[in-house]
Formats: C-alpha cells, structure tokens, sequence
C-alpha cells in the first residue's frame, strides 16, 4: 500500500518535470545503456556462472533478455506516447531481470532460503561494469515511462493486414511459442531459467498490455482450422527433434493426459461452475482400472483386455462414480460442493490405501507391461524417415490421439445447446431454472462429463508412468489440477494446455529448488489469483467478470448458500 | 392434470392461467394470501400493489421457484408441477425484477438459453453434429436473431448482457422468456428505471407481443402504463386480493386509494 | 460399558479442539460469506508458535512450571496465529472481496499450501513430527473406570469457558451487535454507521485467536504435531460447523462435540483407525445431503 502510494507521487512529480524532449532523452539514454550494458561483461572473473557472462561484445547468458526488452522500449517512447503501461512493463523487466543477476552473480549462494546454493559468491566485487550500466539504464527507462502522462484509453491493436499475411503472423505465432518451449527446455541453470521467466512474464505483460494477443487470439479463432492444422503439425513433430532421446517425450506425454484431465475439469468447474477439490479421484479411478486389466505384474485381477476396451471401461466406471458422488450433492450450492468433493476425493484415497485385496494398498499396482496391438509393441524403438523414435514416442502418439479428442469434445461442447446451458447455470442458477433448464440433470451431466475424461486420461496414465499408487491421487494433486485450468485460464482450451505445461516444466527447471517448489506453487496461486484473476488465457467472459464485478448488472453468483436469504430468491 | 371446468368461464377452453387460493407464508409472514387469479387468451392483467405487497412472491410461486404453502396452479387446464423448468416448458415465462440475465453471455446467447426447453439435440449429437444438429442449431439462431429484432436490439446481438445499458437489459429479458415459445408471459416491473421514451416503447413492445397471440400478467408502480394497457387489473395489498376488475372500476374505487395513500383524515 | 464411556470422554475431549476452530469457520463464513479454507493452517501455525515458545524463548529453569509455561506458550500461539490471519485477510482475501467466490477460494488454498510449506521448510526438524510438551504433568485421573488425562480436563475447561466468552461477547457487548449486524447484511451495517471492515478484520482474529488455543491444545493431548495437522483438523472443524449449521455460533460448539463423539464411537466400534478420516466426510456429506441447514441452522431455501 505503502510503496504503490509513493510510486504514484513518484510518477506524479515526474510526469510534472519531465517535458517530452527530456523524456526523450533520458529513455535514449537509458536503452543506450542497457545496450552498452548487455554487451560488457556482468562478472569480473569466472567462477562457474552461467553464460560466459565475463565475456564482452556478447550478449551470453542472461544479458540477453534485458537486450531484447529494450529493443521495443525506445519505439513504443517515441512511436505511441501513452503506452505508458507496456512499457513500464518492459522497462521493469530489464531493470528486474539485471537486479535478479546482480544479485546471483555477487550472493548466489548466500542468497534467503538458500534458491540458488550451487552458484555465485565473491560479493559485489565480481560484479562487473557491465551489469551496472544495465541497471541504470533500466532505471532511467522505469523513470522516462512513468513521466509519461498516464491514460485509461485502450487502443485496440488492428494492424488490418492483408489475409495471407494473417496465416504468416499465425504460423510465427505458433513457431515463436514452440520456439520458446525449447528454448526454456534448453536452458539448464537455474539462475537463467528465472531470468528466462522474468523476462516472458515482461514481454508477455508489454505485448497483453499493447493488446497484442487479443489481436493474435482473435486470429487464431478467425483462422481456426489453421491453426489446428497447424499445432497438431508441431505437436507431431516434436518427437522427432528429439534426435531418439525419451525425455523430453516422457515429459510431454505426461503433459498431455495431465493437460486432458484438466480440459476434463474444466467442464466442470470452467464451464458448469461447480468447484471440484476432488477431481483427481476420477483420473485416479481411470488409472486402477487400467493398471487392473492390463496385465499389470502385481494386478489383482487376472483379465487382460484390449487397451481400446479398457480405456472405455476406465472412463465409464469413473463416470459412474461421478453420477453416484454428484447425485446426493449437486442440489447443494456453490462452496459446499467444494468440500463435499474434497471430501470424497479423501475417501477414495484412503480407501484406495486399505483395500488391500483390490489395490495392493500403499504399494500400488506396478508393472504395467507395455501397449501391444497385434504383434506390434508399443515399447519398441522406430526407425521413420532416417528419424531415430524412442519407444515411448509411441505413447506420446496414444496420448496426443486422446488429447486431441478430448479438445474436440471440449470445443464442440462449449459451443452447444448443452454448453450454453452450462454456462446460463455458471452465470445465474435461478435464471437457467427460469428459462427451462434443468440445472440439476445438466450438472449431473457437466460432473459425469467432467469424470469420462478424467477416467480416459487415468487408464492411458497407467501406461505412461507404467505404475499406480494411491499417493498420486491426493489433495494436492486436485488442486495441481485445479491450477493447471485456473492459472492457464478458466473455459478455455489454450489456457488448460499452458496450466498444465506450466506446471509440469516449470518444477522440471527449478531443480535447485528442490522441496521449495510446493511453496512456490502457494505464492504462485495467491499472486495470480491476486493480479490476473482470469489467467494467463483470458476467456473474453471471465475477464470480463472478474476485472468489474459490476453489482447493477446482477451478482452472477446469485445468493450465497448460508446467508440470510429473505428476498434472495427471486425478486 | 384436472381440468377444472366448473370455474371456467366457458366450459370449452379453460383459461391460460388459473390460479386459487395460492398462498404463501415465510414463518410468521403471510406474503401472499388465498389469491385467485384468471388469465384468459390475449388478455393483458395487470397486478399492481404497494410495496411488500406480495406480487413477485405471488409470480414465484406461479413458476416454481417458490412452493405455495396451500393454492392450485394450472396452465390451459394442466396442473402445474412444482419445478422451475417444467413450469417453463408448459408455457410460462418470466422476467426478473431485478434484471437476471447471463451477464457474461452475449444477448444473442441469452436468447438462446431461452431455447434450451424447446430444442433436444444431446450430448451425442453436440459432439457428432450431424445434419439434424445443425438444423436445429440454425433454426434456434435464426429465432434468437428473429426475437432480437422483435425488441429492437438485434445489433446488439454480439454484445456480452453486462455491457448493455439497462433499457436494453429489459428488453433482452424479454426476448429470453419469449424465446420459450410461452402461451402466457409474467413481467414483474418491465418499466422500472426507465425514462418516458423507453416506458412508451415498452408499452409498444408488450401490445406487440399480446398481438402475437400470448397473454401477459404484468407487475407494474407506474399507473398511467398499468391503466392504459391492461384489460384487467388486480390490487395485491398485504398479500391479499383486494379489488380485481377494469382499470377505470380499479381507479374508482376507494379501497384502492386508501391501500396506497392511507385512510383520508377527517377534515384535511 | 465402561469402553463406551470412555469413548464418549475421548469423543468430547476431540470435540472440544474441532469446536474451537470450528468457531472460526462459523464466524468467518457468517460475515462474509467464504469458506476459509487456510483457517486449518493457523490453527497449525498456532500450535508451532506455541512450541516454539517453549522451546527457544522460554529458559530451562521455568519449563517445568506450568502456571508460567501455558500462558506464555498460549499468548505467543495466539499473537502469531492472530497476525498471521490479519496478514492473509489484509493482502489475501480484501483485495477480492467484489470477486466471483472461486477467486478467495483459490487463494485461501494457496496460503494453506504455503503456510504448511513454510513450517515444514524453516521450522527445526518439522519435516517430520515434533514432540510437543505435555505441560500439565501429574497421574490421570480415574472415574468409575474411565481414565481422564490432567490435560484432557483442564483442556476441556478452557475450551467451554473460551466458547461461553464468545457466546457472551457477541449476545452482549457493542461489538457483538456490530458483528450480527454485519452478518445479517452488510450494506446496510455500513449505511448505519458500522465500520464493516473493522468488524470482518476482528472476526478474523477472535477465529484466529481461538484456532491457536486450538492449537495448542491438539499438542499436548497427542504429545507431537506436525505440518499436515491443519488439513484434517480444517476440514474436520469445517465439518462440525456445517453439522451444527454454518454461520451458527452454538452449532459450531454443538456440532464440534457431535463430530468428536461420532469420530471416537466409530473408531472403536465401527470403522477401526485405518479409516477414522472416512467417518467425519461421511457425517459431511450426510449432513448436506439430508440436512443442509445443519443442527440448529435455520431453514434455507435449497431448490434444485
Ligand atoms: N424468501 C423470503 N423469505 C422471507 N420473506 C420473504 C421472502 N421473499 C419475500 N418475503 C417477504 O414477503 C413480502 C412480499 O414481498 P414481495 O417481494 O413479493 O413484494 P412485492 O409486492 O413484489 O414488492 P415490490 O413492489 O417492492 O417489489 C415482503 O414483506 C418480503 O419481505
Ligand atoms: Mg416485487
């Protein structure tokens, strides 16, 4: 509170002194700097720090983001004035992104809570020059965006291009977004990887607060089919850039039937508006019955079937299971249903822990033998074009099949009578009830939905990870799940995707971390909550909703299940 | 389902709406009490009464969203049943007192929702769009955009509720309830927070819809609209019945004077 | 016989701590309408702060005073669980009052997870179970039968004489007033001149206040805590709230009593430990199911 109150002053007093030529100036300055800054060296001897970072005319390591940044800062200064926003954004970034590295490169090791023990050390003194003249160019670029008079006005970003050169900005869209991806699998050192983050989060926020990615998103749906074409392209492709490595592959997949369950429960609580804490049941229920009826080697039911079978048979049980927990508790509003389900999301845990004869208990279901279709096994090693695929390319396959039906599914719903009428419910119960829906079967039919796929995504997990145990299906991981669809962007599909890469990559990264990610994760969820309540992937409706809760229009939530409620009704 | 030919006022055809002796009591508060109300084809009733009076609860528990303590409710002969949507699928339709739209659906959407009761395309059918789906599908947007421009606000058709401004709000209510296929419509106080101009076009819109053939119970505190539009008026003072008749009989009488301004003084 | 009486001890004793935070759900959700879901991890940090009284601050010399030990291991749970909820209410929950209710519900689980995160991560050796300081030494006590601990009755006393205060406060004094005020509708307690967000900041301590009793009190009848206790002890006291009727003072008491006895008798007679957990969702889930207003709720309209 404090410190927002002497920014604003701050920016106030700036926006009074600094005339535009001086505004000028001092922003030419301060992107010179950081340029000169970027290409000197950061540390004055090497010592192990990530980058080459003590060598000059060349932006190694970290020094490259902050040069990035700045190559849009000084257009936006003189190019469109009143971009105030975006660029203290960018300018934030330099000055944040050289600050982080300052301080890596002087305390690494030192560092509160110990986040970066491997590296860095030796005090200011290996600080170099460098870093410095970055620094202080950041600053001044943070001062001359701030005397910028500040407007509320939003200018839409309409290039209005010819349509050929739309598929070209869609196809650099998606190529920037792979590109990234392997860039941020590439980068190993922690330090760098914050960097990394640090500098996506400034260039995301500079490019939102622009109104870039609404035009981009805009394209894509205006371009849909290809833009589908051309991600299940990429999608595709991966695994042959992976030169027959199965890490990365291993990663995606797992990526893949996590991001599938998520889309399962956005279903649910994106689209129909029902909190589900315990989502993971569902997926855990799929997981037992394909372990189960796979020829697992510590399965207690000795019949194998065909996989096409079992996974139908997971996503079915789980479906039941579905229908049976939400038929006592749908008629229930709001908050309740959020602890009933955490409540039986606990019960299938604990169950799942002590019916021995059914779950081997604590020690799972393992031993989940490879995929065989016919005579062809699922584990071998291919040979396609001169490409090397590691065997577990071939599960990545499966898993890209269920997610892409999955997203069909999703898509084709949301845009139905059927979706409507989730959304109407989300929106105002009474109203949707007034209006001839029957909320109850529909929200039966969003919770049954909403299982079906988690149960699918559970049996193909069975054979991705090849072993099933009750530990992986706890609270946590529910609301893993839970943030994985709100952080990505509820209702929406791009939003489920991100969540759930985010999720998994991101941990990937900070191994340095180690058993300090769970405590990310909490802050991550309080700040995002906090700052950008619709997720990275706005949905044009929940951003709507959640940046003005405008009370003449009609509380969406309608009344609060406890509360007083003598004309809550309908009036 | 009794069709109670007795009371009807031509054995024949039983009214639109036959309500008797709905009541409605929260703890110690009778809200509604014993009121009877008649609604035949093409009639325009209106309700009206000092606040508290009682008429939003007397239309929720005509559609559902309020069980009568005691009273009988039927539709063209048909007893209704007690749930919301089954109320509405028998051809009741309501808007809200205070505006309930999907705020962050657009109008179009809205209006959509309003069909969700009259079409039946499935889970199955959503994700296959067939021939019959899409059918259905446009027929259902075809309507939506027809209703639009019934109420005049068909370029608004992309634009989320939230963002309207509140005259077309009440306007978009009512393209939803009628996107029902309803044979009788309820507005509780369409007029409210309305300047002259869209009182009057308000009006319009409410002869318009009768002309479709619909009948229509309105809830109303503005007289002059009350008085010029309604067949027939029906006083709600303390939950009960106090006067029902034209709206010159309803104007005339003392009862209803006294209901709204008090007891006259002595002398004053 | 005597087993069940003493079950029926055991299940009052349980009750007592589940009451106490149940309190705090009640009030919390009575005011503004929000499940607190990280009031289970003040309770958690109440019981820390606490021990870590006891075991850094407080010398040697005085540990085995109990007449100096409790007040001070109390008072310090209470100040550190009370500033820590002001903390989460301040910068947490505030800024998203005007927001749809899934938006505090996300953050309320998000401190949860940071909170157990940082006990486990930064207090000495809570990555596993610490021991906790019985304090009220002395044999058990044994009528007709049933064995009672020292600390299980003083325990006891302290909870019904913390929840009779409450009752008294919130009946009688301004404040109190202010509060149901507040709770019944709070627009209107604002036109009539009550500084609601004063009222939400006090009902967040009051519940904090008697979470970190809470707290404390879980420690010395098990002898050792750990990080993961706010999870069950929340949705376990969240249980006995709904049970008793959400937003009901009384029936947050009532219903933690209830919770404890029925957790108790169906360890011992029907369900056996390995699923002592299942028996309070399974009274949850009962409860909302057939009755949602809980115990003593009022009637609410819940239509499908
Ligand atoms: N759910 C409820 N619980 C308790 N009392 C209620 C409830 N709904 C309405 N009431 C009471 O019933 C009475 C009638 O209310 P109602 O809203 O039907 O009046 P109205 O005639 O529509 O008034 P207005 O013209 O102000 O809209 C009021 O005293 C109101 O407080
Ligand atoms: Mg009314």
């Amino acid at each position: 509170m404090i410190v927002s109150r002497v920014a604003t002053s701050t920016s106030e007093r700036l926006q009074a002194t600094f005339t535009r030529p001086v505004r000028l100036a001092v922003g030419g300055a301060g992107s010179l700097l950081v340029v000169a800054g970027c290409l000197l060296p950061w540390a004055t001897f090497f010592f192990g720090f990530p980058g080459k970072v003590t060598l000059a005319g060349f932006p190694g390591g970290s020094r490259l983001y902050p040069l990035l940044l700045v190559a849009v800062a000084p257009l936006l200064l003189v190019a469109v004035e009143g971009r105030r926003r975006a660029g203290l954004a960018a300018a934030w970034g330099v000055f944040g992104i050289t600050a982080f590295n300052i301080a890596a490169i002087g305390f690494g090791r030192d560092l509160p809570l110990g986040l970066l023990e491997e590296r860095g050390g030796g005090g200011l003194g290996a600080v170099a020059i460098g870093a410095w003249l970055a620094l202080a160019g950041g600053a001044l670029l943070i001062a001359a965006f701030a005397s910028l008079p500040s407007s509320d006005e939003e200018r839409p970003f309409r290039p209005g291009l010819p349509a050929a050169l739309e598929l070209l900005t869609i196809a650099l869209s998606l190529g920037l977004i792979l590109f990234a991806v392997v860039i941020a699998l590439e980068v190993d050192e922690t330090s760098r990887f914050i960097s990394l983050i640090a500098f996506a989060t400034a260039a995301g926020m500079t490019l939102a607060r622009l109104n870039v990615f609404a035009y981009v998103t805009e394209l894509f749906d205006r371009h849909r089919t290809v833009t589908l074409a051309a991600a299940a392209i990429a999608a595709v492709v991966f695994p042959f850039t992976q030169g027959g490595n199965a890490y990365w592959i291993r990663v995606f997949a797992s990526i893949g039937v996590f991001a599938a369950a998520a889309i399962g429960l956005n279903v649910v609580v994106g689209l129909a508006g029902l909190l589900d804490l315990g989502y993971i049941a569902f997926f855990g229920v799929g997981a037992y019955v394909g372990a189960l009826f796979a020829g697992a080697a510590r399965t207690t039911v000795h019949v194998k079937l065909p996989f096409l079978v079992v996974v139908v048979m997971g996503a079915v049980i789980a479906a039941i299971f579905g229908v049976i927990i939400g038929a006592p508790t749908l008629r229930l509003r709001g908050d309740y249903l959020a602890i009933v389900t955490l409540g039986f999301g606990e019960i299938f845990r604990i169950l799942a822990f002590n019916f021995d004869w059914l779950t081997r208990g604590p020690n799972g279901i393992s031993g989940v033998p490879d995929l065989a279709i016919g005579s062809y096994n699922f584990g071998a090693t291919n040979e396609v074009l001169g490409f090397s695929l590691p065997g577990f390319a071939n599960y990545y396959f499966v898993e890209l099949i269920l997610l892409a039906a999955i997203i069909l599914a999703f898509t084709r719903l949301n845009d139905s009578r059927i979706g409507r009428a989730w959304i109407a419910i989300r929106e105002d119960e009474t109203a949707a009830a007034a209006m001839g829906i029957n909320t109850y079967r529909l929200k039966m039919l969003a919770f049954g939905i909403g299982a079906f796929m988690a149960g699918a995504a559970g049996t193909v997990n069975a054979h991705v990870t090849t072993q099933v145990s009750p530990d992986s299906y706890g609270f946590l991981e529910s609301i893993l799940l839970l943030a994985a669809v709100v952080l990505g962007g509820m209702g929406t599909i791009g939003g489920a995707l991100l969540g759930s890469a985010a999720l998994f990559i991101v941990p990937e990264k900070l191994r340095s971390f180690q058993d300090k990610r769970l405590l990310l994760f909490g802050i991550a969820l309080i700040v995002i909550i906090r700052f950008r309540p619709e997720g990275i992937v706005a949905n044009r409706r929940r951003k709507a909703e959640l940046h003005d809760a405008d009370p003449s229009t009609g509380d969406a939530s309608g009344a609060p299940p406890g509360a007083p409620v003598v004309g809550a009704v309908a009036q | 389902m009794s069709v109670s030919a007795s009371s009807a006022p031509t054995a024949a055809t039983p009214p639109v709406l036959e309500a008797r002796g709905v009541t409605k009591v929260f703890g110690g508060l009778t809200a509604v009490d014993g009121v009877d109300l008649e609604v035949g084809e093409r009639e325009i009733v209106g309700l009206i009464g000092p606040n508290g009076a009682g008429k939003t609860t007397f239309f929720n528990c005509l559609t559902g969203m309020e069980t009568p303590t005691s009273g009988r409710i039927s539709y063209r002969g048909r007893t209704l049943s007690g749930k919301p949507h089954r109320v509405t699928e028998s051809g009741l339709a309501r808007t809200f007192q205070n505006i309930r739209l999907f705020p962050n659906m657009t109008a179009l959407e809205n209006v959509l929702v309003g069909r969700h009761c009259r079409t039946s395309q499935g889970v199955l059918s959503a994700l296959g769009r067939g021939p019959r789906y899409r059918r259905e599908e446009a027929d259902g947007r075809a309507r939506a955009h027809e209703l639009l421009q019934f109420v005049g606000m068909d370029r608004h058709a992309e634009t989320l509720a939230r963002n309207l401004p509140y005259g077309d709000q009440r306007r978009l209510e009512i393209a939803r309830a009628l996107a029902t296929d309803p044979g009788l419509l309820l507005l509780d106080e369409p007029t409210a927070g309305m300047n002259p101009q869209e009182t009057a076009s308000a009006m319009q819109l409410v002869r318009r819809i009768r002309e479709q053939g619909l009948a229509i119970v309105v809830i109303e505190h503005d007289m002059r609209f009350i008085f010029s539009l309604c067949d027939r008026v029906a006083v709600l003072v303390q939950g009960q019945k106090l006067v029902e008749g034209t709206a010159t009989e309803v104007q005339q009488d003392p009862r209803v004077v006294e209901a709204y301004l008090g007891k006259p003084v002595d002398g004053g | 016989m005597q087993q069940f009486l003493q079950q029926l001890v055991n299940g009052v004793v349980l009750g007592a701590t589940y009451g106490l935070i149940a309190l705090g759900y009640t009030m919390v959700y009575g005011i503004i309408q929000l499940i607190n879901f990280a009031h289970g991890e003040i309770f958690m940090v109440g019981a820390f702060a606490g021990l870590a009284m006891y075991s850094y601050v407080l010398p040697e010399s005085m540990q085995g005073n109990p007449f100096i030990v409790l007040p001070l291991v109390i008072l310090a749970a209470v100040i550190v669980s009370v500033t820590v909820a002001l903390l989460v209410e301040r910068y947490g929950y505030r800024p998203l009052r005007r927001a749809p209710r899934l938006a505090p519900l996300i953050t309320a689980i998000g401190v949860s997870i940071f909170l157990q995160e940082l006990v486990r991560l930064f207090y000495p050796g809570a990555r596993s179970q610490v021991s906790f300081p019985r304090i009220i030494e002395g044999p058990n006590l044994e009528l007709g039968g049933v064995t009672i601990a020292r600390t299980s009755l003083f325990l006891l006393v302290v909870a019904l004489a913390l929840m009779v205060a409450l009752q008294t406060f919130i009946r009688t004094s301004r404040t109190g007033k202010a509060m149901r005020a507040t709770s019944q509708d709070a627009d209107t307690a604002r036109l009539m001149g009550i500084n609601t967000d004063r009222i939400i900041v006090l009902t967040f301590a009051l519940g904090a206040a008697l979470a970190a009793v809470a707290g404390v009190m879980q420690g010395m009848r098990f002898v050792s805590i750990d990080f993961r206790i706010g999870f069950l002890g929340g949705v376990k006291a969240f249980t006995a709230a709904v049970l008793g009727g959400i937003g009901n003072i009384t029936g947050a008491m009532l219903g933690g009593f209830v919770l404890g006895i029925v957790e108790a008798m169906t360890t011992q007679y029907l369900l056996g430990s390995a699923y002592k957990d299942v028996a309070a969702f399974v009274v949850l889930i009962a409860v909302l199911v057939f009755r949602p207003q809980g115990l003593l709720g009022e009637r609410v309209a819940v239509r499908a």
